[in-house]
């Protein structure tokens, strides 16, 4: 058994560790439910609100056996959309002729649809349908039904259209705001049953318009506060440091105490003087000087550089101090936060702007894989450090002899040399007699 | 310091207006009146500026555990957190946590934190709304997580090391989880991006992101998103306002700090603190140390390498007078490059490194804008910062492996073998 504080101290941070692992690991499978939900064929919103949808179109679920259509009915809707589609083609020409007069009635049809209903009527009906459409549609003749049905078909699929552009019954009443143009739906949505997917449609979908302007007030209001940020004013800032300093004299002390975050904040600040000097020290003993100077300046940097670390343990020596000065204190309330020896703290908020742009697949994998891998090393490190620090004075100092003796130094070496990952074997040797 | 009697300020409107932009910049801000009164240190007052300042101080995210804590246990996390800021006055921990008084001190804390940094923006940047499929590039937030503060059960008992291996065999499963989950979601982001080429509105951007698509599959979640973005439109006016304004509200405060009485010097005590140092911040800065003396010894040996052979080559030759200015500008040279090294770990941010969230875009050709990152750049740093980090984990390792072979080879009779190599 390890000693007290020591295992407290063990358990602490790799309960940290595993927590924050699984913090992402938590905010990964949100997001993947939202991608793979958005990869799916999207369900119709505005109908769950309304009346249950008539008709199977855009649900893959069960449809109600009522409106199922039967193949006889798929097969004339086939029919029915490749006619739409060259009535679609005339009509263009027409709308461009005369929009004035036909754009609005096709828009106000579109609005007469209740929102959110799809309203498929079955084909069955194409009387009623008939009647309703031929009232306003000007040209009648001989192929006046199959005309009135396409008619009516189409402003279904007209609703659709809207529905697919916007999905929902709140935005419908705004003659299409997602319609990209005045041409027709049909030239773009499938037959009628088909899903919505991200994958056959993405590129068709259009933000609205008051989105659009609220997230570009947002972007500039972003980088007005970013670049004022930048030039903050010199008055105000001496107003600040005034106060701050009348603070500290009416506060009767003499000279501000290192507080804790100020020694958490010296310590990464340590850190990272440690690894940026371990760093340069490398680089000066891996170059191979050609002429005495370069050896006289590598002579140089190194002792330049043994001074730093001087300076450094001296630093570290007056933190060392103020902490002691600070009582000892019970249990903590929040987990020791770790300083992240590659970066410095602060949030900088003119992100707005800047991008990171990738190629492809593989990149963007490789990327976000690398990122993790070096967190994954960060945090190792930190827990190499930690296990160094707590167990190899119990090995040493625990010298009992026999098996409790070698499963801690067993499982030492497995943690501190190994990683975790692999464990070595303890053989006796006896000696033969 | 004496009181300064204030002639009437030809600004005077602007305070109320300074001081209503701050309460609009910041979550829950309480109504200029409670500012007033705090001023004159109204009870009233107190338990809004108590609420204000936990939610300042209170540590991201703002669960409801954190939230539906009791006002008492608030206040205390307040102190606490001042405490360790470094908040100068005594008074502050005097105060009774019923919010039965202290507005003015509150007033004062409020005011020191406001003057030592950029609280409204820092609570913004803390709650915004991201809009794009983002990536941080530094390491910052990686897999740091403050988190909410660890519950307060206490792994009191001594534990077996058994257990810490078995603790670290379930990090090492959960690392290769994020490994796997982290390539899915990239693949289902590239696709989403494909698929949505060419419908944003913004032509740089030129695909939707996740947000958008979402808002656009879910319009009531949009319509929420919607909500979410003009309030913090209203949030963002507001700081600029009060950016504007705030002089006049400093000149202000130091009324305030007037019509305090001067503070009670130095009464120790110490009242029940939830403190916020863990008690090993002792060891913490005992690795730094033992990692500093550690490199110190390599440097000093490998300096008195050098400058033995050097003295012995050279010793003879660098005396005469175009040598010594060679050497005095050699000196300089390092000198300099010397400094600047140091104020890559003074100053807290390096400027060379990009920092903070970038959204992503995903184009065909790759081309990027001037102030872009492009996705190979960042991969050739982290793979050089890889390359870093193993080393340095090989290398404690390796020290280890030293450390454990001295300390186990003390016992005779016994053969350790070595699992086989990676």
């Amino acid at each position: 058994m390890l000693p007290r504080d020591c295992s407290r101290r063990l358990v602490t941070e790799l309960q940290g560790a595993l927590d924050a692992c699984a913090e992402r690991q938590l905010q990964l499978e949100q997001s993947l439910r939202v991608c793979r939900r958005l990869l799916q064929a999207w369900e119709p919103t505005g109908t769950r609100a309304s009346e249950p949808p008539p008709g199977p179109e855009t649900n893959e679920e069960d449809p109600p056996p009522a409106c199922t259509p039967s193949p006889q009915d798929l097969k004339e809707l086939e029919c029915l959309t490749q006619a739409l589609e060259k009535a679609a083609r005339v009509r263009r020409g027409i709308t461009k002729a005369g929009e004035t007069d036909k754009a609005p009635s096709l828009k106000s049809r579109s609005t007469v649809d209740p929102p959110g209903t799809i309203a498929f009527a079955p084909p069955r009906t194409p009387g009623r349908a008939g009647g309703h459409a031929s009232d306003t549609r000007p040209t009648k003749g001989p192929c006046q039904t199959t005309v009135s049905a396409k008619g009516h078909s189409e402003r279904q699929l007209l609703s659709l259209g809207n529905k697919t552009r916007v999905g929902t019954g709140a935005w419908a009443p705004r003659p299409g705001p997602g319609l990209r143009d005045q041409q027709m739906a049909p030239s773009a949505a499938p037959q009628a049953p088909k899903a919505f997917t991200l994958k056959e449609k993405g590129h068709l979908l259009q933000l609205p318009a008051a989105f659009r302007k609220v997230a570009s007030q947002n972007a500039s209001l972003w980088a007005q506060l970013s670049s004022m940020q930048t030039s903050d004013s010199t008055d105000a800032a001496a107003a600040k440091t005034q106060f701050l300093q009348n603070m500290q004299t009416a506060s009767g002390k003499p000279q501000p105490r290192l507080s804790a975050e100020e020694v958490e904040a010296e310590t990464g600040r340590l850190w990272k003087a440690c690894s940026l000097l371990r760093l340069r020290m490398r680089e000066e003993l891996s170059a191979a000087p050609t002429d005495w100077m370069q050896e006289y300046r590598c002579l140089l940097t190194l002792e330049g550089l043994q001074a730093m670390v001087g300076q450094c343990l001296h630093r570290l020596q007056e933190l060392r101090a103020a902490v002691a000065e600070q009582p000892p204190r019970p249990c903590p309330v929040g987990r020791p936060p770790r300083a992240s020896p590659s970066c410095g703290g602060g949030v900088d908020p003119a992100w707005s702007s800047q991008l990171l742009v990738y190629s492809s697949t593989q990149e963007l994998q490789t990327l976000a894989a690398l990122r993790l891998r070096v967190a994954i090393l960060d945090q190792q490190i930190h827990l190499e450090k930690v296990l160094m620090a707590e167990l190899l004075p119990v090995v040493s100092a625990t010298q009992l002899q026999g098996p409790p003796w070698l499963t801690l130094c067993r499982a030492a070496h497995s943690l501190l040399c190994e990683g975790g990952a692999r464990v070595l074997t303890v053989l006796r040797d006896d000696p033969v007699d | 310091m004496g009181r300064r009697r204030r002639r009437v300020d030809p600004a005077a409107g602007a305070l109320p207006e300074a001081i209503a932009a701050l309460s609009r910049s910041l979550p829950s801000g309480p109504s200029p009146e409670i500012f007033r009164r705090a001023k004159f240190d109204r009870p009233e007052a107190t338990p809004a500026l108590w609420q204000l300042l936990f939610r300042v101080l209170a540590p991201l995210p703002l669960d409801n555990a954190l939230a539906s804590l009791a006002p008492e246990v608030q206040a205390r996390l307040v102190k606490s957190a001042l405490r360790s800021q470094g908040y100068p006055r005594l008074a502050l921990a005097q105060l009774p946590e019923d919010g039965s008084q202290g507005s003015r001190e509150l007033l004062l804390a409020l005011s020191w934190l406001l003057a030592r940094g950029p609280v409204p923006e820092q609570m913004l940047a803390q709650t915004r709304v991201p809009l794009g499929d983002e990536m941080t590039v530094c390491q910052c937030e990686a897999l740091a997580s403050p988190g909410p503060p660890a519950p307060q059960v206490r792994a009191e008992e001594p534990v077996d090391v058994r257990h810490v291996q078995w603790l670290m065999g379930k990090l090492r499963f959960r690392w290769r989880q994020l490994v796997s989950s982290q390539q899915e979601q990239c693949s289902l982001l590239s696709k989403i991006h494909q698929y949505t080429r060419g419908c944003h509105g913004d032509q740089s951007l030129g695909h939707l992101s996740v947000a958008e698509a979402e808002m656009l599959r879910d319009p009531e979640g949009g319509q929420q998103l919607l909500r979410t973005l003009e309030c913090e439109n209203r949030r963002l006016e507001a700081v600029l306002a009060w950016r504007r304004t705030e002089l006049v509200f400093w000149r202000w405060m130091d009324t305030v700090l007037d019509t305090c009485a001067p503070g009670a010097p130095a009464a120790t005590s110490q009242g029940t603190f939830l403190p916020r140092i863990p008690e090993h911040r002792g060891g913490e800065l005992e690795l730094v140390a033992w990692e500093l003396r550690a490199l110190q010894e390599e440097l000093q040996e490998a300096a008195e390498r050098r400058r033995a052979a050097w003295e012995a080559e050279a010793g003879g030759c660098g005396r005469g007078p175009e040598w010594s200015a060679v050497r005095r500008a050699s000196r300089e040279a390092v000198e300099t490059e010397l400094g600047a090294l140091r104020r890559r770990w003074e100053q807290d941010r390096d400027p060379a490194q990009p920092h903070g969230p970038r959204r992503l875009v995903r184009r065909e050709d790759g081309a990027a804008g001037d102030r872009d990152l492009r996705a190979a750049e960042v991969i050739r740093t982290l793979r050089s910062q890889e390359v870093c980090l193993e080393a340095v984990l090989r290398q404690l390792q390796g020290q280890c492996r030293q450390e454990l072979a001295r300390l186990a080879g003390a016992l005779p009779g016994l053969i350790w073998i070595l699992p086989p190599g990676r």
